[in-house]
């Protein structure tokens, strides 16, 4: 039954796409699309389950000291509340059930403030202000998206401001563990960097040149030397990685040009040697990698400590909050991941993290039916800059990487980090969107991606 | 069909990786949990490396030997208990090594792939190990060895048990020495020598030069031997404590003849005596319930004949383990086969549940049933007819004495046997450092530790 719906929903997509290249701007036929119900998928049952989760997984976190921290339970029951209110208000104004992705970054986010709560409560209250936050920009940015032109006013301000942010945070910045991504403003501090992430995807995906041609990279090119360089120059390896690797997805979902692509890997990994050659800091890096047991009290310490805890925990964990990673210094930032396995176990540790890898295939497979190019080089692109930060925070506490220092989206405490990975979802949730103009491009019509035919 | 909505699977190679990654780790842990869990530094079961929350260590009568209360790690009451068994049991920072604090730690916190440490955590103990041991037999041991530095080490040569593992000189866990870096009267004192330390042989090694003759000499129990006392070769001279005049194999053997043996020696070569060694363990690795043996070398390879008949009577540079060389005397005992000493007997869950039990295992050593028969008896006429039945009241006792010259001091006292009664299947090694004759205190301690046993 349910798959008959499916296909004949296809169906009705792929006639109004077609009725769409035959009679453009904008047929009155896309709206019906919009509402049709997605019948695999039943938020209401997916939040209550995801809330009886979050309820076991806080109901510790409360009663740790034998009794209720009210500071806690209010904390945790607004953010339950505005799980239910934000898919109550949201589902009634898109009249839809889409809201799988949402309803994941709460399940992540949730899980991030049991963490948050169990360590200190004021850490939970930050949290969820920045879930608050977080939720806020994925609306508006899911606002800008959905409008193509304003999506291709903002570009260019965008890349201006974030540079201009970023030679700000050069200028201001205090150095925190060696890196000097922080901006203190006050009793506030941010990492400009987390933000830039959401404009390096914002101003890759949304480009006025024309598509599938490798000179039109240019502009993005320079774009994108301007960030690379002014995270190598705060020492933020992690991140500097990070948005290489964005970068080359970008390249190559615009151009489909694999020469270039090897050209500038090439390119990077001469830049890389001729950096581990001059800097010292990062050498002291690959020293550790892959001997971290024989600086187990120095370079190696955060990453012993997590294979140990981890390894103590066993597959079902031993608690939240009877660890002894949380000793450990950025044990809820960094070191999140470890945390999980120790208390939470390491089989809910390995599925959290797949989790990511699902949204990236869900993010491939929507790419190809996206109603704009723009979606899903958007899509693609944010999907495989949050594994790719994810595998290089996993891999990174556990050795198999090179510990860079890098967040666990989501999980991970701390607001930048978190508002960031609530805006990366909101790229990728864009598959999704059927807007009624399929030429966000305007004068370029042969960029509309062209559907499959039933 | 678009292109660029394709290049989407570009993202796929790194959901591969990733999921390679995963796999990967999880296996990491699956392999290494077990070691990683039990790091020093981990909080959960060490405080400031010394394990503090751990499951009890108990010996073959149920006496606790170490176990966790409130904790605090607390050991046996009795001082004599405490420094007896000190060495097999351990410390609780692992400073001795063979220990079973050090090598069963991920045991004695109870440490499983599935809920980690989880046991621990939620009752503050782990599993409790039952060893082999009796705590009784070990403190009459170490009464024996009366003062000297040395070893003693006891075990059942059909099952593996280790009864008894005495390593001197050894010190009060509760309170140590003051002075314990001094190094004339604590020399090695965190060494457990029966498993980690290497002795000159001696006559000890006449064994082994005896089975390598029955090998391969057949009528060598019809030779006799001249022994005018000393031999002059090579511009050196090999020398016997007395001279012997002419004596058959079997005197040779309860006498201690260094001339005969030496003629044996040369008549065998460097090649024969050495495969015999090696196929008695010699230059191996060998290991007792996973503790990694001290590797006993022999190297005859290129010697001339002085050097080799000084091999062929436990001198020149050949040195053996005294673990090992018990595990010789029990593969003889147990008509060939050797049997591969174990330290614990049971281990057992904080739910009562016994998790792992004993079983016996061959060691690499084996020898010829024919041969080994033939040994028994020599070794059994050695006590009958050399050193006295006397010596080891209702035993029916094999052995041989050791006299290990050394540099410049006292030889090394050494004792290896076995009893052959049905009812009592145990093998012995004694070495008492620079105590004098093999006769004497190794002969001795080895007695009274088989009869603390026998009752």
């Amino acid at each position: 039954m349910a798959a008959q719906k499916q296909s004949q929903s296809k169906k009705t997509q792929a006639k109004a796409a077609a009725s769409k290249r035959t009679a453009a701007p904008a047929p009155p036929a896309s709206k019906n699309v919009n509402i049709v119900k997605n019948k695999r998928f039943n938020k209401t049952l997916m939040l209550l389950v995801v809330t009886a989760f979050q309820l076991l997984s806080f109901a510790p976190v409360t009663f740790a000291d034998g009794e209720a921290n009210m500071k806690l339970v209010y904390t945790f029951g607004s953010y339950i509340v505005a799980e239910w209110l934000y898919i109550a208000v949201a589902g009634a104004v898109a009249k839809s059930d889409d809201f799988q992705l949402e309803i994941i970054a709460f399940l992540l986010s949730g899980i991030g403030l049991a963490i948050c709560g169990s360590i200190y409560d004021e850490y939970a209250v930050k949290q969820v202000v920045a879930i608050g936050l977080g939720l806020g920009t994925f609306t508006a940015l899911t606002r800008i998206l959905k409008s193509t032109d304003l999506a291709m006013l903002l570009r260019m301000p965008v890349a201006i401001a974030s540079v201009g942010l970023l030679v700000l945070n050069l200028v201001l910045a205090k150095t925190v563990n060696g890196a000097l991504n922080w901006i203190h403003l006050g009793s506030f501090s941010i990492q400009p960097s987390e933000l830039v992430k959401i404009a390096f995807i914002f101003v890759g995906a949304a480009t006025l040149e024309k598509l599938q041609a490798t000179r039109s990279l240019t502009k993005y090119v320079v774009f994108s030397v301007g960030c690379v360089g002014a995270l190598f120059l705060m020492r933020d390896f992690g991140t500097a990685l990070i948005f290489f690797f964005t970068f080359i997805i970008i390249a190559f979902m615009r151009s489909g040009d694999i020469r270039t692509i090897i050209l500038v890997c090439t390119a990077a990994l001469l830049g890389a040697i001729l950096i581990v050659y001059f800097k010292p800091y990062v050498a002291t890096r690959f020293a550790t990698y892959r001997h971290a047991w024989d600086f187990i009290n120095d370079s190696g310490f955060q990453q012993t400590r997590v294979m140990i805890y981890s390894a103590s925990g066993g597959l079902l964990g031993l608690g939240i909050g009877q660890g002894k990673l949380r000793t450990v210094f950025a044990a809820s930032t960094d070191l999140v991941f470890g945390m999980l396995c120790e208390e939470w176990g390491i089989l809910l540790a390995v599925l959290v993290v797949l989790i990511f890898a699902f949204i990236a295939l869900y993010a491939v497979r929507g790419a190809r039916k996206a109603s704009s190019t723009f979606y899903s080089i958007a899509a693609v692109s944010a999907a495989g800059m949050l594994l790719f930060q994810l595998c290089l925070n996993v891999f990174g506490v556990t050795d198999l990487l090179p510990m860079t220092g890098v967040t666990l989206p989501f999980i991970s405490r701390g607001g930048t980090s978190l508002i960031c990975s609530w805006a990366l979802f909101a790229f990728i949730k864009s598959v999704s969107f059927n807007i009624g103009d399929t030429r966000p491009y305007g004068k370029w019509p042969d960029i509309v991606p062209e559907r499959r035919r039933p | 069909m678009n292109k660029t909505t394709l290049r989407g699977y570009a993202l796929v190679p790194l959901i591969v990786a990733f999921m390679a990654g995963m796999i990967y780790l999880v296996y990491m842990f699956f392999v290494n949990g077990s070691a990683w869990s039990s790091n020093k530094v981990n909080t959960h079961i060490y405080t400031s490396g010394r394990i503090t929350t751990a499951g009890a260590i108990y010996d073959a009568n149920g006496k606790t030997l170490a176990k966790t209360s409130d904790g605090e790690r607390i050991f046996n009451k009795s001082q004599s208990v405490r420094k007896a068994t000190l060495h097999i049991a351990g410390d609780p920072a692992g400073v001795i090594s063979t220990g079973v604090h050090n090598v069963f730690k991920s045991k004695l916190s109870g440490y499983s792939f599935i809920n980690g440490i989880y046991t621990l955590k939620r009752y503050g103990g782990g599993n409790d190990l039952t060893l082999a041991l009796n705590a009784d037999a070990c403190v009459a041991g170490l009464n024996a060895l009366g003062g000297y530095k040395g070893t003693i080490g006891v075990y059942n040569y059909k099952t593996g048990a280790l009864l008894c593992c005495v390593s001197s000189p050894t010190y009060d866990i509760n309170n140590p020495p003051k002075d314990i870096t001094d190094r004339e009267k604590y020399d090695g004192i965190y060494l457990n020598r029966l498993f980690s330390g290497v002795y000159t042989p001696g006559s000890t090694f006449k064994i082994i030069t005896a089975v390598c003759a029955l090998q391969n000499i057949p009528d060598i129990e019809e030779m006799s031997f001249t022994c005018p006392g000393e031999i002059k070769m090579n511009g050196g001279k090999l020398v016997c404590m007395k001279t012997h005049g002419e004596v058959t194999f079997e005197e040779a053997l309860n006498k201690s003849c260094n001339c005969a043996f030496a003629k044996i020696a040369m008549q065998l070569g460097a090649e024969r005596l050495g495969a015999t060694a090696k196929e008695l363990g010699f230059n191996t690795p060998l290991r007792a319930d996973g503790v990694r043996l001290a590797i006993s070398s022999f190297d005859v390879s290129g010697t001339n004949n002085l050097d080799l008949s000084w091999a062929g009577v436990g001198q020149y540079t050949t040195l053996v383990n005294p673990c090992h060389m018990l595990m010789i005397a029990g593969a003889i005992a147990n008509g060939g086969q050797g049997i591969s000493p174990y330290i614990v007997e049971k281990i057992t869950s904080r739910s009562g549940v016994t998790v792992y039990k004993s079983i016996s295992k061959n060691s690499a050593i084996s020898i010829d049933p024919a041969v080994a028969v033939k040994m028994k008896e020599l070794l059994r006429s050695n006590v009958k007819n050399q050193y006295g039945d006397v010596r080891f009241p209702g035993l029916s006792m094999c052995g041989k004495t050791g006299t290990a010259e050394v540099d410049g001091d006292k030889p090394h006292s050494w004792f290896v046997g076995f009893s052959q009664r049905e009812d009592l299947p145990l093998a012995v090694v004694v070495v008492a450092e620079n105590a004098g004759s093999g006769s004497g205190i190794a002969m001795s301690a080895a007695n009274a530790v088989l009869q603390s046993l026998k009752s």
